[in-house]
């Protein structure tokens, strides 16, 4: 029993193996109705069947020896570790009986005993989403489909290594856990599987009761509000000439109304609260759950937290689902909680170096101790520490890990999850995950909110789409107004950015525009039926604002089918606002400018002068032939009136006032244009979305090898091309010496006489064969030529009789055999040429030639 | 001398050939009609062409002043003369004259395009002022000195420039001088400049424009020293200190002071004068530092005030635009009412209801109005009352310091008064040992005389503190009047009557609207 004494710390030695166990030995007389109540009871225990605990072994989809050797064995330091563990487990069982046991070596796939540290296995992934703990965890939730413990309360008895989670996708939570963990410390976190208890909801991955991720972002984005600044000078508030009492009263009851509306909107709240409160868990507290804790310090880590595996989310240490913590381990070492966890996971310290709080299992623990003041440590336990010293000059480290090295194609990380979708279920609200370029239109997420609980009542449903070629991104459909709202990406032709719509043709539209792209600087157009609202920024024309009512299509008897556009609606009134203008004095610059086109007359506003609190304004009555094309405008004093703002400045010429109605007449026409214009862009905008709609097609990066069919193509068809000229060098590259080496029986080594003799052969061969090929040609030759002159003189004999069709064949003949000829006189000719060429060429081979070139620069040299 | 001297005689520039030019060159048509039936004002004509009227001398110009282009070529005109009311002149074509000398465009600063193209021009000069200019044609003129060309390195915009025609444009080095040494040119003698002449010229004049670049930046440079200190000097007068942050004043004092050189040279003084200035200008150097601070919280004191005040202002004036928009709202309904209302009690009731309305409009403006009086009258008290605070504190210091000064002068005067006596005493003895200089041995004839001319001299001194004080207050209380003076009357009593007349016309505007309005439905 050494070292297991008084102090809080198991000293584990591997040669320990004392019997701590005790045995009974009671071996003493039996009375006669002791007897019979050990018969009885021996009956009793009888009818129990007691079945041998199945090892849920995982259905084995490989075949064993399909396993890696470190699968199936554990090496000599492998089962010194797991004796050490074993050892471990028989003290701490024996110091704290009362405790669950830990989780220590459960089997591996291959139903080979392992120890937890070795099962991770720190990698990191070639991908930059798993850089960061969120990306890290978001893609163990999704890849990986979670199966429950079962039973929940007992530790699993196998832990199957992380290359088959990922192979076969699933996993339970320890499993995930382990996967999370070694991309975690891969990725060059500090963190640790943690072994503990949780709620029923964290277990089984039930997130019905919390609010969506995706949603919560939304309602962080808080409002500024600026205070208005007291200044020195500011200028006190008007008195109030109120009377203070009835104020007073006013605000007491208001306040109790307030109070009252409160007070029932807390009770609704808390009945809402009631309704949705999870039934009650016989099981809680019992509940095994394993997840990843991460210690503050490396990756610039501000603050400990929990990972939660099953669905990627991250909690600080004080969540209400975590019930408390057994062990943790990472690939190093494997710590015991000694902290008392009545209170949760609340009141724990995660300082591993506080062995009072922490029990390690190495004596290796690379964590800073804690400074406790020496005086203490002494008072703990002196002798401990003598032993501790030995030990830790010849102490067990850490086996490296028997998992293969974990590996992903991008192919299957961009499937993120099982077939590429999933779905997830939280509290009012349903999401689904597909992969990109699953979906045919590029829908990666669905979010579906409800208004009530049992998820009946659709509220809205917002899709974020990734790659299409439209660039639209988001639609948000809300089922309460009918309204749809669509957000796009920068780069499409008329720079939409963002369209809300109806579901019916005719109703209201709103378009948001990326202003600083149009040239018309336009931002928002809102239309239905009757109205339709633009708002422009930065133009070098001021204006600010278009607001146009339309009168109702005139009937028309035309076929249905006619377009609208041939139609057009009537402008009634067309209302233009202006940005102030620097340039031009307030009251010739002007503000708002509205044309009653049906009632033929404009009206102007001039901007406020700087302190002027009127706005001269001018009305004018457009002559009757102010819209013929040419005409000269007529103008009269009685066309226009006004309101000055200062009656004493000297009225503007009437010249002025003409050319501003002249002006006005042109711009009217010009404005009236936009309007078409703007419809008809509206028209465009939406047949060309119906289009796309239709097609979805959606975008290939070039960089996309894998999706990008073009670049496939082309990459295909380049590599057979390469594979063509080699197999064309191949050929070329023939041996030429090859038959005549065969001849003498391929010699090892060719001596002096045989080499050059190969030689003599070759240039023989080459010799022979090239005037074969010449007389082969002249033999042709000859024979067309001969076959010609025969054709000749049957032609010469026959010619009197000949009809003409028989002329016509002979002339062919003639001309084709002549063209025959030729060719081979042609080729004769070449081959004489090249003849000699070819025999240089091979002679010139051979003396370079490996085999041949020292003989034959001896040769060279005798000579010389 | 010109070619059309004997033949015609010179037009004279009078009221009916500017008539007749303006008639011709305005408006056309209906606007011609309109325009011709109410006459055109010479101040609203924009264009002026004056060309082929054989004119001799310019005048009569002076209505123009709003004229941007003005066209006076192919006549006779020798002198440049009676533009000087044309300031807002862009365009001047002069060409095709007899003018021998550039002058009279001095007022002319906007001018962007010149034309003296055809002339009898000699020297290019006088143009400093054009600081605009942009294209210039002097073509067809007497200039012969290539040199004269580094005076229009001056104008930073000159992008065109016409010389053809001039005699130094036989020098075969013409266009690369004037392409190396007008560096901003773009286009010469109708023709760009590609880059590969613009460096070979460059090349070639390498070192001439080095030196030319040199001797300019040195000008540059000094003169925005003289600038810069001269804008620092602007600021301490500002603040009244001017000059107190060196001896100025010590210096000042003696310089103005007969009987000082004199008494300088008693045995003594010097070490006395060396410690008394020393003094003093650290005491005056406290004066400026004092002085520049205060200055700056009062610029301060004053932003803030007129930011609140204008705030409030724009408050106010929010309010009433909001109130005012809403009744004409109103009044477009009642209008549309009221045009196809028939029935006549119906209009009237309408009509009534109206002019109560208008009313209502009224009290409420006048309301916000007089709110914003009572606001203006308070936070000005305020701010009047803390800034004559700022401004007696800050002179009481001054003032202190300058006590401070007048002790100096008081004690170096007492020193003086003694040596003076030792000095006389010792010479009347004959015990001095150095060499007097003639005018102080003048002075050391008996006590009165010496003693009178110690005192002469610190009576000066004295006088000079006390001027120097004056000054200071008399500037500060001085820009306080004047400030609050201005404040009271702009914002109180010119912005409220403004605002009263305002008010008052556009409510007698609503009402004339309306009486004009039923006439038609009355019918």
């Amino acid at each position: 029993m050494e070292g297991v004494g008084d102090g809080p710390a198991i000293v584990v030695d591997s040669g320990a193996d004392d019997g701590t166990i005790q045995e009974e030995d009671a071996e003493n007389e039996i009375p006669a109705d002791a007897l019979e109540a050990v018969n009885e009871l021996k009956d009793e225990l009888d009818q129990i069947v007691l079945q041998p605990p199945k090892i849920d072994m995982t259905p084995a989809d490989l075949p064993m020896q399909s396993y890696p050797l470190t699968y199936k064995e554990n090496d000599n330091k492998e089962k010194l570790v797991l004796a050490y563990a074993e050892n471990f487990r028989r003290q701490y069982v024996h110091l704290y009986r009362d405790r669950k046991p830990l989780l220590l070596c459960p089997l591996n796939e291959c139903g080979v005993e392992k120890f937890v540290c070795t099962t991770i296995r720190p990698t990191t992934l070639p991908f930059q989403e798993l850089y960061d703990y969120d990306g890290c965890a978001e893609f163990v939730s999704d890849y990986v489909t979670f199966d429950p413990l079962d039973p929940p309360v007992d530790l699993p008895k196998s832990l199957l290594s992380s290359t088959t989670v990922l192979r076969r996708q699933r996993g339970n939570c320890f499993e995930m856990s382990t996967l999370l963990c070694s991309l975690l410390l891969g990725a060059g976190y500090d963190a640790y599987v943690v072994c503990g208890y949780a709620t029923r909801e964290m277990t089984l991955c039930d997130e019905t009761r919390e609010i969506c991720p995706l949603m919560k972002k939304k309602n962080e984005v808080k409002k500024e509000e600026k205070k208005k600044e007291m200044r020195k000078y500011t200028v006190k508030p008007p008195k109030d000439l109120r009377s203070k009492f009835i104020l007073e009263m006013e605000a007491r009851k208001e306040a109790e109304q307030a109070k009252e509306e409160q007070q029932r909107k807390k009770e609704m709240e808390e009945k809402q609260e009631e309704l949705e409160k999870p039934p009650s868990d016989e099981l809680y507290g019992l509940r095994i759950h394993c997840w990843v804790l991460v210690l503050s310090g490396k990756r610039e880590v501000p603050e400990n937290f929990f990972i939660e595996p099953l669905t990627g989310n991250s909690y600080s240490t004080q969540h209400d689902g975590y019930l408390g913590i057994e062990s943790l381990w990472n690939n190093h070492n494997y710590w015991v909680n000694m902290q008392d966890c009545s209170n949760g996971c609340k009141d724990l310290l995660f300082d591993l170096g506080d062995c009072v709080r922490w029990e390690f299992m190495f004596p290796s623990n690379e964590k800073p101790t804690l400074d406790i003041p020496d005086m203490d440590e002494d008072a703990l336990d002196f002798e401990d520490d003598e032993d501790e010293e030995k030990e830790e000059e010849k102490h067990l480290d850490m086996p490296p890990s028997w998992v293969s090295p974990l590996e992903l194609t991008l192919k299957e990380f961009q499937s993120r999850c099982p077939q590429g979708k999933k779905t997830l279920t939280y509290k009012r609200a349903k999401l689904e995950k597909f992969a990109h370029y699953l979906m045919k239109d590029g829908l990666i997420i669905r979010l579906s909110i409800y208004h009530d609980k049992e998820m009946k009542d659709l509220v809205r449903v917002e899709e974020t789409y990734s790659f299409r070629s439209d660039k639209l991104h988001l639609r948000v459909h809300n089922h309460r107004t009918g309204l749809i709202t669509e957000y796009y990406h920068q780069g499409r032709p008329l720079h939409l950015k963002e369209q809300t719509y109806g579901q019916w043709p005719d109703s209201e539209r709103t378009m948001i525009f990326y202003n600083h792209a149009r040239v018309d600087g336009l931002t928002r157009r809102e239309e239905n039926a009757l109205e339709m609202t633009e708002h422009f920024d930065n133009r070098d024309d001021f204006l600010l604002y278009c607001h146009v009512v339309f009168g109702k299509r005139p009937k028309k008897l035309e076929p249905a089918g006619s377009l609208p556009s041939s139609n057009p609606r009537p402008i009634l009134k067309i209302v233009e606002k202006f940005r102030r203008n620097k340039a031009k004095p307030a009251n010739e610059d002007i503000a708002e400018c509205i044309y009653l086109i049906s009632e033929d007359r404009i009206q102007l506003t001039f901007h406020h002068q700087d302190d002027k609190i009127t706005a001269s304004t001018r009305d004018f009555i457009k002559p009757p032939n102010a819209n013929d094309k040419g005409a000269v405008l007529t103008f009269s004093q009685d066309m226009t009136s006004t309101f000055r703002v200062d009656p004493l400045a000297e009225p503007p010429k009437n010249l002025f006032i003409y050319n501003l109605l002249r002006e006005l007449v042109d711009k009217e026409d010009k404005t009236v244009h936009s309007v078409r214009d703007s419809e008809e862009e509206v028209k465009e905008i939406l047949t060309e979305r119906q289009e796309e709609e239709a097609r979805s097609d959606l975008d290939i990066s070039v960089y996309d090898t894998e999706r990008n069919e073009k670049a496939k193509q082309h990459r295909i068809e380049r590599e057979r091309l390469q594979m063509e000229e080699k197999k064309r060098r191949e050929e070329m590259e023939l041996d030429y010496l090859a038959p005549f080496l065969a001849q003498i029986g391929d010699p090892e080594k060719l001596n002096r006489q045989q080499a050059l003799k190969l030689k003599e052969d070759c240039l023989a061969d080459l010799k022979m064969r090239l005037i074969d090929k010449a007389n082969l040609i002249q033999s042709r030759f000859e024979k067309e030529t001969v076959e010609l002159h025969k054709k000749q003189t049957w032609y010469q004999n026959n010619q009197m009789n000949m009809q003409k069709e028989d002329e016509e064949e002979y002339l062919e003949y003639c001309s084709e055999a002549m063209f025959r000829i030729h060719i081979l006189e042609l080729r004769l000719n070449r081959h004489k040429e090249m003849a000699p060429h070819k025999y240089m060429a091979l002679d010139q081979k051979l003396k370079t030639d490996q085999r041949l070139s020292e003989f034959f620069g001896a040769t060279l040299g005798d000579k010389r | 001398m010109s070619r059309l001297y004997d033949t015609v005689e010179p037009s004279v520039v009078d009221e009916i050939m500017l008539q007749k030019a303006v008639e011709e060159q305005g408006p056309k048509e209906e606007a011609g009609r309109i325009a011709k039936a109410e006459g055109i004002d010479f101040t609203d004509v924009t264009q002026l062409r004056l060309d082929f009227k054989n004119i001799l001398k310019v005048d009569n110009l002076w209505q123009f002043n709003n004229l941007v282009k003005l066209q006076l070529d192919n006549n006779i005109i020798e002198k440049i003369e009676g533009l000087d009311t044309l300031a807002h002149l862009v365009w001047l074509d002069l060409s095709f004259n007899n003018i021998e000398v550039v002058e009279g465009l001095e007022k002319l600063e906007k001018l962007e395009d010149l034309t003296l193209y055809n002339n009898r021009i000699a020297t290019l000069e006088n143009m400093d002022s054009l600081t605009q200019l942009h294209v210039f044609s002097v073509g067809n003129n007497n200039l012969s000195s290539l040199e004269n060309l580094i005076y229009l390195r001056r104008f930073k915009g000159l992008r065109t420039l016409n010389l053809a025609g001039n005699p130094f444009c036989d020098d075969a080095n013409y266009k690369q001088f004037v392409v190396a040494h007008i560096p901003t040119l773009a286009y010469l003698d109708f023709r760009l400049i590609d880059g590969n002449t613009k460096t070979a010229a460059m090349e070639q004049y390498k070192y001439a424009i080095e030196e030319l670049m040199a001797d300019e930046t040195a000008a540059e440079n000094k003169r925005l020293e003289i600038e810069l200190k001269e804008s620092k000097f602007e600021k301490q007068k500002l603040a009244y200190v001017e000059n107190l942050d060196g001896p100025h004043l010590f210096d000042n004092m003696f310089a103005e002071d007969p009987e000082a050189s004199k008494l300088g040279a008693l045995p003594g003084v010097d070490e006395l004068l060396a410690v008394y200035k020393e003094k003093m200008v650290a005491i005056c150097q406290q004066v400026f530092a004092f002085g520049l601070q205060e200055h700056e919280k009062r610029c301060k004191e004053v932003d803030e005030f007129y930011s609140c005040v204008q705030e409030a202002k724009d408050e106010n004036k929010e309010m009433a635009v909001v109130i005012i928009n809403e009744f004409n709202k109103y009044k477009k309904k009642i209008v549309a009412e009221l045009t196809v209302m028939s029935d006549p009690n119906g209009i009237e009731s309408q009509i009534t209801e109206y002019k109560e309305e208008v009313d209502k409009l009224w009290d409420r403006l006048m309301g916000f109005e007089l709110q914003l009086v009572d606001q203006l009258e308070d936070t000005i008290k305020d701010f009047e009352r803390n800034l004559a605070d700022m401004v007696s504190s800050f002179v009481e210091f001054v003032q202190g310091l300058i006590s401070q000064v007048r002790d100096l002068e008081n004690i170096h005067h007492e020193r003086l008064l003694e040596i003076a006596h030792i000095t006389l005493e010792k010479y009347v003895k004959n015990e001095l040992d150095d060499e007097l200089p003639e005018d102080l041995r003048m002075l050391l004839v008996d006590k009165d005389t010496i003693t009178n001319a110690v005192s002469a001299s610190h009576d000066v001194h004295l006088l000079k503190i006390d001027n120097r004080e004056d000054d200071i207050i008399q500037r500060a209380n001085g820009w306080l009047g004047a400030l609050m003076e201005r404040i009271h009357n702009e914002e109180e009593v010119a912005r409220n009557r403004d605002r009263v007349k305002e008010i008052n016309n556009f409510i007698d505007h609503l009402k004339d609207d309306i009486e004009n309005m039923e006439l038609p439905n009355a019918m």
